[in-house]
């Protein structure tokens, strides 16, 4: 060979960290860099959780999010002891903040369902280096919506009444409300998805119980691993069971945020009742939930050690797919101008130039750059590949799916079909405050997860290595520790000759 | 049990088996763990105590469960022997009358466990029937009245200031003081004595200054009104000779010509006269009256006027005279602007084709010339003995209200006056600014002031004493044409307040003390029988006015000097009146009608003199009279005359208690003696900004909005959405009843779903409402609506049900704009996109075709208010009744807890006001109109019990008992001949919003007909 490694797969022999970017058709590119084997894998991901203390950083960070969880628990007490006039709604805007952010949080949720689902279903290898970190977002980004609906009502103490428990008063809800069948999906939702992921991590965590030293670490780890014992019979039933479950979770990707759409398309304000909604909406919490998975995965990775694992080829498809869906969004938006104008219902055409031209232009046109154009710099590979950049660009995408939800709900509302009811929504300080509460929730229940439990599906992520594969049988010796063999390779007694020899 | 030893097979136990006899024992033992002889013999466990314990647990369960229940403890206490004729919990009615600036306007008031706690018109007397013996219209400030008996900052003591110190006071010690100042007094005959009251017409009040003259012969009688009708008086005079009142019949005018004038809305007899008005829009013989209004401000009738023209105050004279001149009443002709040239042209010769049936009304602030200078012109046009009749004038010859505050003032400087007795108003705030009404009562030795509440004039007074509430007192007034009406109370006075009437029996050492006696003693020629048919009717069979007749006399009219730059023009506020409403917080938050500002005044002005001043909505602008000047905020008003600055008096007190203290800016600092209600003004822009609360269009509506908002009010029949008018002539041909919109569904609606005994609907006449308000403070009055306070407002939080849209027609700057009421509350619709979206089914459709609202389920989601496009939702944010409205001025975060807020936080005074037969709503729930579901039901249950028919009219909501002009009418749509019927059949008639949205609603609008001139 070169002394300078010229080729990709030479770079990777000599252990520099290789951009796995590249499709040469030849030569499939390895997902898990810096010669790695099945020990070192196990050792980097364990390495997080056993680490005697976490990075700085983790607590600087873990710092900020518990001070923003205590303001989320103080503003959550004093609305309820208080009541919704707290928040900046009023009369026509009945739903402000609070909807908003429980639209933003349960779309983000949809990029881990869709990358832990519906990927495995389309076998692609890659998703194995994020899926956990993206499930994990999808639980708690849940979490957070499922917070909102339940504190935004004006007697939160009976928001029970909405599940159709038995009662006294032998009262169902009322079952053609948009609000109940959200019940009933981000119910579902977070159900399947807790499943989800939880069984995915079993053998993991049994990963964890095995090394840990820590007798409290051993009792509670072992207690989650559910008695895992690394049989054949295990794995065939955890094959099964995720393989089902995927299955399961695959059409929440697509039905859940369509009913969250419902909210709105089923009502009749112009500039929410239209059929474009449900496409729109999944395409646009796709978009945000890669968005927001690219913003954990870029400093998680860096902070804990995971770039051979959540390489740069999986920030690059992550970014790819962002790019597509917000080429999606952008169709969408499309679309609603296109039916606004030709509809020839003067509501439906005031209300589109009303969120363009009106009040609150800022935030239209907000939603459109940070959705619409910036991510347009995905295009680029540069961009694509260099994670300050991506970052940025992944953060727009965060706040012009924040900033879309609140066009859609907050200008519809202030300006409907009465010219003597429209007014306009401001929020107050509380609102903030929840908001930026609802992210310390959030990034509270990641951190510790990063710190607790496996970041990395390490089981899966193991299949897709070199030495998963079944050729690696063959090899004996030195081959069988060859840590450069690829897959697929084609051996060319040329180039390989000497090795062939020894055989 | 018997056992079988030998056969027996199965066993239990190995014991069993062995069948031993202490094995038998135990088994026949009853309680086979203990044994209850051992129990009881315990030491001390007598049976007496085992109850004892039993209980005492039972009880402590009982606490502390009942602390975990949400509900708070309420007791309950029936009465063993009911008080005679009356049954708890059945509601009475007593005809009562309030006088405001000497007219009564009669009322009807409903009494609940012996407390007012509903105020109508009433319906036996013809200045505020609507329908004859069955409803009687009022307004807005007569219904607030029951918040102002009920209101917590009423005084309740009697107060001495001496010095600068002050002393709660009583009874004992004023009467005390007052016996021996009148032994003082008496020694000089009255020297030194001065009495101000208000202008009333009370027959004993009359009687009762009678006797203190004779008693106190050098004392001295003062009467001020702030907003005095004198000029009308003193026309009159001028006209005829001798005083008398102009009693107008609109109901027979088909011509109106109104010069500042507004009969509809700021008149005394504003509810008869907008009812008059309104047969005629149009009447029953298919006829249509024309309206031209000429004025120097925004007014109700103005915007309900066919033809409008918005002209300078100093205009009026130039127009009227040129009109005598040209319809031969006499005078000299004068050159108008072109388009009052325009104007008045069409008006002649509309009066020219109406002899008989036309009538010219000039408003009180014009001055007697211009008042008899109409006169003649009525005379001229035939309108006197059939539109306008003159009645006597009480007391017509007094000096006039501004003379005679004026003279009082002058002899308190000279020091003239040693006991200055103030029987009600607030002097020290409403007298002419250049008098100093305040400073110089400080002149008198002693001055008492009689006052509800303890204002600004009783602080400069030595003395304030509590006045008894007309709904708690005794006395008499006459409505305007004079028919008298004694006003009786409908509770004790609540803080033992007395009545003027007392005050001057005291002075005149009448033997009657008691306000009844008082008042029974002015009519002692009644017999008894007579005296209760009068307190039951709520009037005195005629006993009007003497009709006056005369030749009227041409005068010339001085003409005003034309006014270049700005000149004030000093307004009614339509809601406090001359501020003494500033304490009442339902009339703060009824939104003036034009304007929509609520718990403030502004500056109104055209959009001409707000683009050259370079001001927008809020701009604080200094506005200066002579030496004072004032800082108010700028409101661009169209249809404002351009040059003139409207400013609503009422606003500003200082002591207004917690309600209405520093609310809006006093504007009474540039009113002065001479120019009380117009004034020359230099206005300059200050640079700062004011947030002005409304109700409607806060923040200035964008261009993009205007153009949505045009719209939505078309120009033709049909072609709208929110408002369909057509014009006389279209209406006249236009036929057919109105296709009914079917809505596509999914499913197939049940079969039964309006299947009950009745299908309630309304209809709304956009014809006839003039925008008054009435109907709002009803439904706040009958439905426990809470306010909520300026800031609260500024968040479209207010909790009207019935709300009245105003929308502007025509170009932004368009000085004339073409202005449309319209009131709007739930419609009840069939197909009601609230009740789909609901998530725990709070708001369901009952078989009677009413959107019923459950407070007690809803959860506060708030989707329905999103779904309904009506936005006749309101949601409880906070916890209104319990929160203070006026957080803009004392703002504190708030944080009781929920459930227990109401029986603890609302005064129990106040809680008085609520009406028992409507929940009083917590926070968290969504509440709207029901169509006053509790009168619904109170009369179908109380006909079904008595098995009698339900006729059309027994059932009425409190907003269509209100409405002076009936734009609203409710019924059974089953029955085929009831009013709503008709009125749904009606080719004028909509649903809001209708064929857009297929709501089907059952609130049908009918459209407006306006009247205006062939172009």
């Amino acid at each position: 060979m070169a002394s300078v490694p010229t080729t990709e797969f030479a770079r990777i022999a000599a252990g520099i960290e290789a951009d796995n970017t590249t499709d040469d058709p030849r030569f499939r590119a390895p997902l898990v860099t810096g010669n790695k084997d099945f020990a070192a894998v196990t050792a980097t991901v364990a390495g997080v959780a056993e680490r005697p203390a976490p990075p700085k950083a983790w607590y600087v960070a873990m710092g900020v999010s518990l001070s923003l969880l205590g303001l989320l628990g103080a503003m959550i007490g004093y609305l309820f002891l208080t009541g919704v006039g707290v928040w900046g709604n009023n009369q026509p805007v009945g739903w402000g903040f609070g909807i908003v952010n429980f639209v933003f949080w349960v779309g983000i949720g949809h990029a881990g369902t869709l990358i832990s689902a519906i990927l495995y279903l389309f076998r692609q290898n890659w998703r194995t280096g994020i899926n956990r970190m993206a499930e994990a977002m999808t639980i708690f980004a849940v979490c957070c919506a499922g917070l909102f609906p339940g504190i935004h009502v004006g007697r939160p103490w009976l928001a029970y009444w909405l599940f159709p428990i038995p009662n006294q008063m032998t009262l169902w809800p009322q079952f053609r409300s948009p609000l109940l069948w959200d019940v009933f999906a981000v119910g579902t939702y977070a159900t399947v998805s807790l499943l989800f992921w939880y069984v995915g991590m079993i053998p993991d965590i049994a990963t964890f119980r095995d090394r840990s030293k820590n007798r409290i670490k051993q009792v509670v780890y072992g207690l989650l691993a559910l008695g895992w014992n690394g049989s054949s019979r295990h794995w065939h039933r955890y094959e099964r069971a995720y393989l089902m479950l995927a299955a399961l979770a695959t059409p929440l990707v697509l039905s859940v945020h369509s009913v969250v759409s419902f909210d709105f398309a089923v009502s009749q304000i112009p500039g929410w009742h239209t059929t474009v909604f449900p496409p729109y909406f999944v395409a646009g919490a796709i978009f945000g939930g890669f968005a927001m998975v690219i913003c954990l995965a870029v400093p998680a990775r860096a902070l804990f050690g995971l770039k051979d694992i959540i390489t740069m080829r999986h920030m690059d498809n992550m970014a790819k797919i962002t790019l597509a869906t917000s080429m999606m969004v952008g169709y969408a938006y499309m679309t609603e101008f296109f039916v606004a104008a030709y509809s020839g219902n003067s509501h439906e055409a005031f209300t589109f130039h009303n969120r363009a031209l009106g009040p609150y232009c800022w935030s239209w046109c907000m939603m459109t750059f940070c959705n619409v154009v910036a991510p347009q710099l995905l295009w680029s590979k540069k961009v694509r590949t260099n994670m300050l950049l991506l970052w940025i660009v992944a953060m727009f995408g965060n706040a012009g799916m924040w900033f879309e939800r609140f066009e859609i709900i907050i200008t519809s509302l202030t300006r409907d079909f009465l010219p003597s009811s429209w007014h306009a929504f401001w929020p107050t300080w509380v609102d903030l405050c929840t908001l930026a509460g609802s992210f310390g929730l959030f990034m509270t229940l990641f951190l510790l997860f990063c710190r607790y439990l496996p970041t990395v599906a390490i089981a899966e992520i193991k299949t897709v290595m070199p030495q998963a594969h079944a050729h690696a049988h063959e090899l004996h010796g030195e081959d069988a520790k060859r840590t450069d063999y690829r897959p697929d390779e084609h051996m060319d007694p040329d180039r390989d000759a000497p090795r062939l020899k020894n055989r | 049990m018997k056992h079988h030893s030998a056969q027996r097979e199965y066993w239990r136990s190995l014991a069993h088996l062995a069948d031993t006899p202490a094995v038998r024992a135990a088994a026949e033992k009853e309680f086979a763990s203990y044994e209850p002889e051992e129990m009881l013999a315990m030491p001390g466990l007598t049976r007496r105590r085992f109850m004892k314990l039993m209980s005492a647990s039972m009880a402590l369960a009982g606490m502390t469960l009942t602390g975990c229940r949400r509900w708070p403890q309420e007791k309950l206490a029936p009465y063993t022997s009911n008080p005679p004729n009356r049954t708890s919990g059945v509601p009475e009615q007593y005809a009562t009358v309030m006088e405001i600036n000497g007219v009564g306007s009669p009322l009807l008031v409903t009494s609940f466990d012996g407390r007012p706690i509903k105020i109508e018109g009433n319906p036996s007397h013809p200045y505020s029937q609507t329908v004859a013996n069955r409803a009687g219209a009022s307004d807005a400030i007569a219904q607030a009245s029951i918040l102002e008996i009920y209101d917590p900052d009423r005084s309740r003591a009697v107060i001495n200031r001496a010095g600068a110190t002050q002393v709660a006071s009583d009874w004992d010690r004023l009467s005390n003081w007052m016996s021996a100042t009148i032994d003082s007094l008496t020694t000089n005959q009255g020297q030194g004595l001065a009495i101000l009251g208000e202008s009333t017409s009370s027959l004993t009040t009359a009687r009762l200054k009678a006797a203190v003259v004779k008693r106190f012969p050098k004392a001295a009688f003062f009467e001020y009104e702030p907003l005095s009708r004198d000029n009308e008086i003193a026309g009159a005079k001028l006209a005829l000779g001798r005083p008398a009142r102009q009693v107008a019949h609109l109901n027979k005018a088909m011509v109106l010509a109104l010069l500042d004038a507004d009969p509809l809305g700021t008149h005394p007899a504003h509810v008869h006269y907008a009812f008059e008005w309104a047969s005629n829009r149009p009447n029953a013989r298919r006829q249509m009256s024309r309206v031209y209004a000429i004025e120097s401000a925004m007014t109700i009738s103005g915007s309900v006027a066919d033809c409008r023209l918005g002209v300078r105050p100093s205009r009026i004279g130039a127009i009227l005279s040129a009109l005598a001149a040209r319809l031969g009443a006499g005078g000299m002709d004068v050159t108008l602007a072109p388009e009052e040239e325009a104007f008045i042209k069409h008006l002649l010769s509309d009066i020219a084709d109406n002899r008989g049936k036309s009538l010219v009304l000039v408003g009180p602030q014009h001055g007697p010339a211009l008042h008899a200078l109409a006169l003649a012109i009525n005379e001229k046009i035939g309108a006197i003995g059939s539109t306008l009749t003159f009645v006597e004038e009480p007391d017509g010859d007094r000096a006039s209200h501004f003379d005679s505050i004026a003279d009082l003032t002058n002899k308190l400087k000279a020091r003239q006056i040693d006991t200055l007795v103030i029987l009600g108003g607030n002097p020290a705030y409403d007298s002419p600014a250049d008098l100093d009404f305040a400073s110089a009562m400080k002149s008198a030795a002693t001055s008492i002031h009689l006052s509800l509440y303890d204002n600004e004039t009783s602080h400069a007074a030595l003395w304030h004493v509590p006045r008894a509430h007309f709904l708690e007192a005794w006395g008499d007034c006459r409505a305007w044409d004079g028919t008298v009406s004694i006003c009786q109370p409908l509770i004790e006075p609540l803080y033992g307040g007395k009545t003027p009437d007392q005050v001057l029996a005291f002075l005149a050492e009448e033997p009657e003390t008691q306000s009844d006696a008082i008042v029974r003693k002015t009519f002692a020629e009644m017999d008894d029988a007579a005296w209760r048919r009068a307190l039951n009717e709520g009037l005195i069979a005629n006993s009007g006015f003497k009709e006056v007749s005369g030749q009227v006399s041409f005068h010339a009219a001085e003409l005003y000097p034309a006014v270049q730059g700005y000149e004030v023009r000093f307004l009614q506020d339509s809601k406090l009146y001359d501020g003494r409403f500033a304490t009442s917080g339902w009339l703060q938050e009824i939104p003036d009608p034009l304007s929509k500002i609520v718990w403030d005044n502004a500056a109104l002005i055209s959009k001409k003199d707000a683009d050259s001043l370079g001001v927008g909505i809020g701009d604080v602008l200094q506005i200066t009279v002579g030496n004072s000047s004032v800082k108010i905020a700028a409101f661009v008003l169209p249809g404002q005359p351009a040059g003139v600055i409207g400013l609503a008096l009422g606003y500003g007190r200082t002591l207004g208690e917690h309600i209405g203290s520093d609310v809006g800016v006093n504007t009474y600092a540039l009113r002065s003696s001479g120019a009380m209600f117009f004034a020359p003004a230099q206005v300059s822009k200050t640079g700062d900004y004011y947030e002005l609360a409304t109700t409607q269009d806060h923040h200035l509506i964008d261009q993009l909005g205007i153009e949505m908002r045009q719209k939505e009010i078309g120009e033709k029949y049909k072609s709208a959405e929110v408002i369909h008018e057509m014009t006389f002539e279209e209406w006249k041909k236009v036929k057919g009843a109105p296709e009914r919109t079917v809505p596509l569904q999914l499913y197939e609606p049940p079969q039964d779903e309006f299947s009950g005994a009745h299908a309630w609907g309304m209809s709304i006449d956009l014809s006839k409402c003039i925008g008054c308000h009435a109907c709002v403070a009803a439904c706040q009055a009958e439905n426990n609506i809470p306010i909520v306070g300026k800031d609260q407002v500024l968040k479209n939080r207010q909790m009207h049900w019935i709300r009245i849209d105003r929308y502007f027609k025509g170009e932004a700057d368009d000085p004339n704009p073409e202005v449309v009421f319209q009131p709007v509350a739930c419609q009840h619709c069939e197909n009601a996109p609230c009740e789909q979206v609901c998530p725990v089914g709070a708001t369901v459709h009952d078989t009677e075709g009413l959107n019923v609202m459950v407070y007690n389920r809803c959860v506060g989601t708030r989707y329905c208010s999103n779904n309904c496009p009506y936005k006749v939702r309101r949601f409880n944010y906070l916890d209104w009744h319990s929160q203070d409205p006026r957080h803009d001025k004392y703002p504190k975060p708030y944080l009781n807890l929920p459930d227990q807020q109401q029986l603890e936080t609302v005064p129990k005074v106040k809680q008085m006001m609520f009406n028992p037969e409507v929940t009083v709503r917590m926070r968290g729930v969504m509440e709207k109109c029901t169509f006053c579901i509790q009168r619904i039901h109170n009369t179908t249950i109380s006909k079904r019990a008595q098995s009698e028919k339900l006729n059309d009219g027994d059932i009425m909501t409190a907003c269509q008992q209100a409405c002076p002009t009936q734009a609203i009418v409710f019924g059974d749509l089953r029955d085929g001949k009831s009013k709503v019927s008709r009125s749904h059949n009606d080719p004028r008639a909509y649903g809001l919003l209708d064929e857009a949205l297929a709501t089907q609603p059952r609130n049908k609008y009918l459209a407006k007909v306006s009247n205006p001139v062939e172009a």
